[in-house]
């Protein structure tokens, strides 16, 4: 199948919502709500990214005592634990080599991973790019914020230039990472990002990605209000994940008119997507191999 | 009728209707027909922004010599109503004690005729019915033309019906008129227009041979098929609500700024409420957009207006 006939497929229907789906979804279900309130600022994207998680795991009607939710340090690890499922909270950066030994022990289970943007890329860059390459069964959801949130503040990969941190108090002179861009280069199957204001179609997307056999990387780009949204001046959540999706542009739009109006727009939707075979089975045909030719 | 028994008189038929009811082709046959007879006739209509669901009109006037192109108020020896709010906005045009009112009693009802954008709101369209309407002017005819053209298996061909009502309110051949809509009608339709048009004749026919009481005994056909659909969709959302979980609420405001409706406001403790349920559409956009969870929109037991203030306390999810 032709790879950009798909694309623009799907980023069509993406923003489409059953009515069935969205009434007889209850989040509380899917929450420990003897947690609640949960700790995060006012106004905080992860808790919208939550929700379209747990939504995309009842439209899939995945079981919970199949499901693994791993989850990192950070305010961004820290959401995995409000998750009333198989919960595993790991030490920073190593989400992802977490799942992997799971996903490889236990292909029964369905192992999604949620990261942030310095978990992930900074402190677990290593392990985002060989996840990648081996492409085995795993959701991994980013959640990009910008900003190390929870320690106070530090500039991350992700923090855009001139952007004022504690560790950039003249504003952050380092080039980014695009995390999707080096996700797909690494070898990942299925990569796609979204804002949080796209809510149900932010959903779609998470549950295209469950649903790839491979690894699968969902950037979600989120809100720090508190921190960072008031040392760089970016106004209210309101008026932060509004200006989060005017610079993001559908990819199924292609190289629309505006776009030498609007320079630097990130692409939103499923970017790239394969079919190369996951890791696991690889992995299993071979010790199988292995096992019959000892005996 | 032709131009030598009727030297000096001008007639003037206004057709009004919606975009895409096919007001347009309503004229043009009748300006063609006139032409042929040797009347110097002047269109002209305002389709320009009608879109479809817009206002559509057209003036014709024939007569020996024509110089404006507008009928002007209480001057339409015919008014042609496509569509029946349509016939009430255009009454006026009519000629007080002479004109003839032929209208469809289809209902269109426009977006913007729903003030209240609630589930399942009241529209406010025309309250006057036929029969009223029919009573007050000098010849009414008010039928279900797009009635007649379902039945006839293509609901477009009511503006063919209405013609056919049309031609028995002027002096022209019959077969001159069956001539000239075969002549500008696509021609894989004329089967079905001719015989839409005979059914518009047929129907005055009856209506002059029975007594003038039993004039309309059909009921008008109220609901057009796309707004049976649009209540369906009511009945479903009709009841439903946002509930707030205060307790998980820390006021971050998205909910505030994004509601379409702006039916929710933060009060004096940083905590939602909801200030105005009666404009709320259940589009849950607040539900979806809480970071906290703290929004459930759920329905509840009875619709909004009639006392929702009564069952909402039930309906509550179980808080911590």
């Amino acid at each position: 199948m032709n790879e950009t006939e798909d694309i623009s497929k799907n980023g069509e229907d993406t923003h489409l919502v059953s009515e069935k789906s969205a009434r007889d979804f209850n989040i509380r279900d899917y929450l420990r709500t003897s947690l609640f309130p949960h700790f995060l600022c006012p106004g905080c994207g992860h808790g919208i990214a939550l929700r379209a998680l747990l939504w995309a795991i009842y439209e899939l009607d995945i079981d919970k005592n199949n499901l693994v939710i791993v989850s990192g340090i950070g305010c961004s690890g820290r959401t995995g634990a409000y998750i009333d499922a198989n919960t595993f909270h790991t030490t920073h950066g190593r989400p992802l080599a977490f799942a992997t030994g799971l996903a490889l022990a236990r292909p029964d289970l369905k192992v999604i991973v949620i990261t942030g943007d310095g978990d992930c890329l900074a402190i677990g860059g290593n392990h985002l790019i060989h996840a990648s390459r081996r492409n085995l069964d795993i959701t991994c959801m980013m959640l990009n914020n910008e900003v190390y949130g929870m320690t106070g503040g530090q500039a991350s990969p992700t923090t855009s230039e001139t952007r004022y941190t504690t560790t950039s108090p003249s504003g952050s002179i380092e080039p980014v990472f695009d995390a999707c861009r080096l996700a797909e280069a690494a070898g990942a199957g299925f990569v796609g990002r979204d804002v949080t204001l796209q809510m149900p179609r932010l959903k779609n997307l998470l549950r295209d990605a469950i649903q790839y056999r491979g690894f699968s990387f969902v950037e979600v780009i989120s809100d720090c209000t508190e921190i960072f949204g008031r040392k760089n001046d970016l106004g209210e959540s309101p008026e932060m994940i509004l200006s989060q999706k005017s610079a993001m542009r559908p990819s199924s739009y292609g190289n629309v008119v505006d776009e030498p109006f609007r320079p630097n727009t990130l692409k939103t939707g499923i970017l790239a997507r394969n079919d190369r075979p996951e890791y696991g089975a690889t992995y299993r045909a071979h010790a199988e191999t292995i096992q019959a030719k000892g005996k | 009728m032709n131009k030598q028994e009727k030297p000096n008189s001008i007639t003037n038929v206004l057709i009004v209707g919606v975009g895409g009811q096919g007001v347009i082709m309503v004229s043009k046959v009748l300006a063609r027909l006139c032409q042929r007879h040797g009347f110097d006739v002047k269109q002209s209509e305002v389709h320009g922004m009608a879109k479809r669901g817009g206002v559509v009109f057209s003036h014709v006037r024939f007569g020996e010599k024509i110089w404006s192109p507008t009928v002007s108020e209480g001057n339409a020896d015919v008014l042609l109503a496509l569509e029946w709010a349509e016939a009430l906005r255009w009454l006026h045009y009519l000629k007080p004690k002479t004109g003839t009112f032929i209208a469809d009693t289809q209902h269109i009802v426009p977006p913007f005729a729903c003030l209240k954008r609630h589930r399942g709101a009241e529209q406010r369209y025309a309250q006057e019915t036929p029969e009223e309407i029919v009573s007050q002017v000098a010849k009414g005819y008010a039928l279900d033309a797009t009635g007649i053209a379902t039945e006839l298996g293509n609901f477009r061909v009511s503006n063919t019906v209405l013609l056919g009502t049309l031609s028995t309110a002027l002096a022209f051949d019959e077969a001159d008129w069956r001539d000239t809509l075969a002549e500008l009608v696509p021609p894989k339709t004329i089967d079905t227009n001719l015989e839409a048009f005979q059914k518009g004749r047929d129907w005055v026919e009856e209506v002059k041979k029975t007594p003038k009481k039993e004039k309309n005994t059909k009921k008008p056909n109220k609901i057009a098929p796309y707004q049976q659909q649009v209540k369906i969709q009511n009945d479903i959302q009709q009841d439903l609500i946002p509930v707030i979980t205060a307790a998980w609420c820390k006021g971050c405001d998205i909910c505030v700024k994004m509601c379409p409706e702006r039916c929710l406001k933060l009060n004096t403790k940083e905590v939602v409420e909801l200030v105005e349920p009666e404009r709320c559409t259940g589009c849950r956009i607040c539900e979806w957009l809480c970071p906290d969870f703290a929004i459930d929109v759920v329905k509840v037991p009875t619709p909004l207006n009639e006392e929702a203030s009564k069952s909402k306390p039930a309906s509550l999810p179980e808080t911590v």
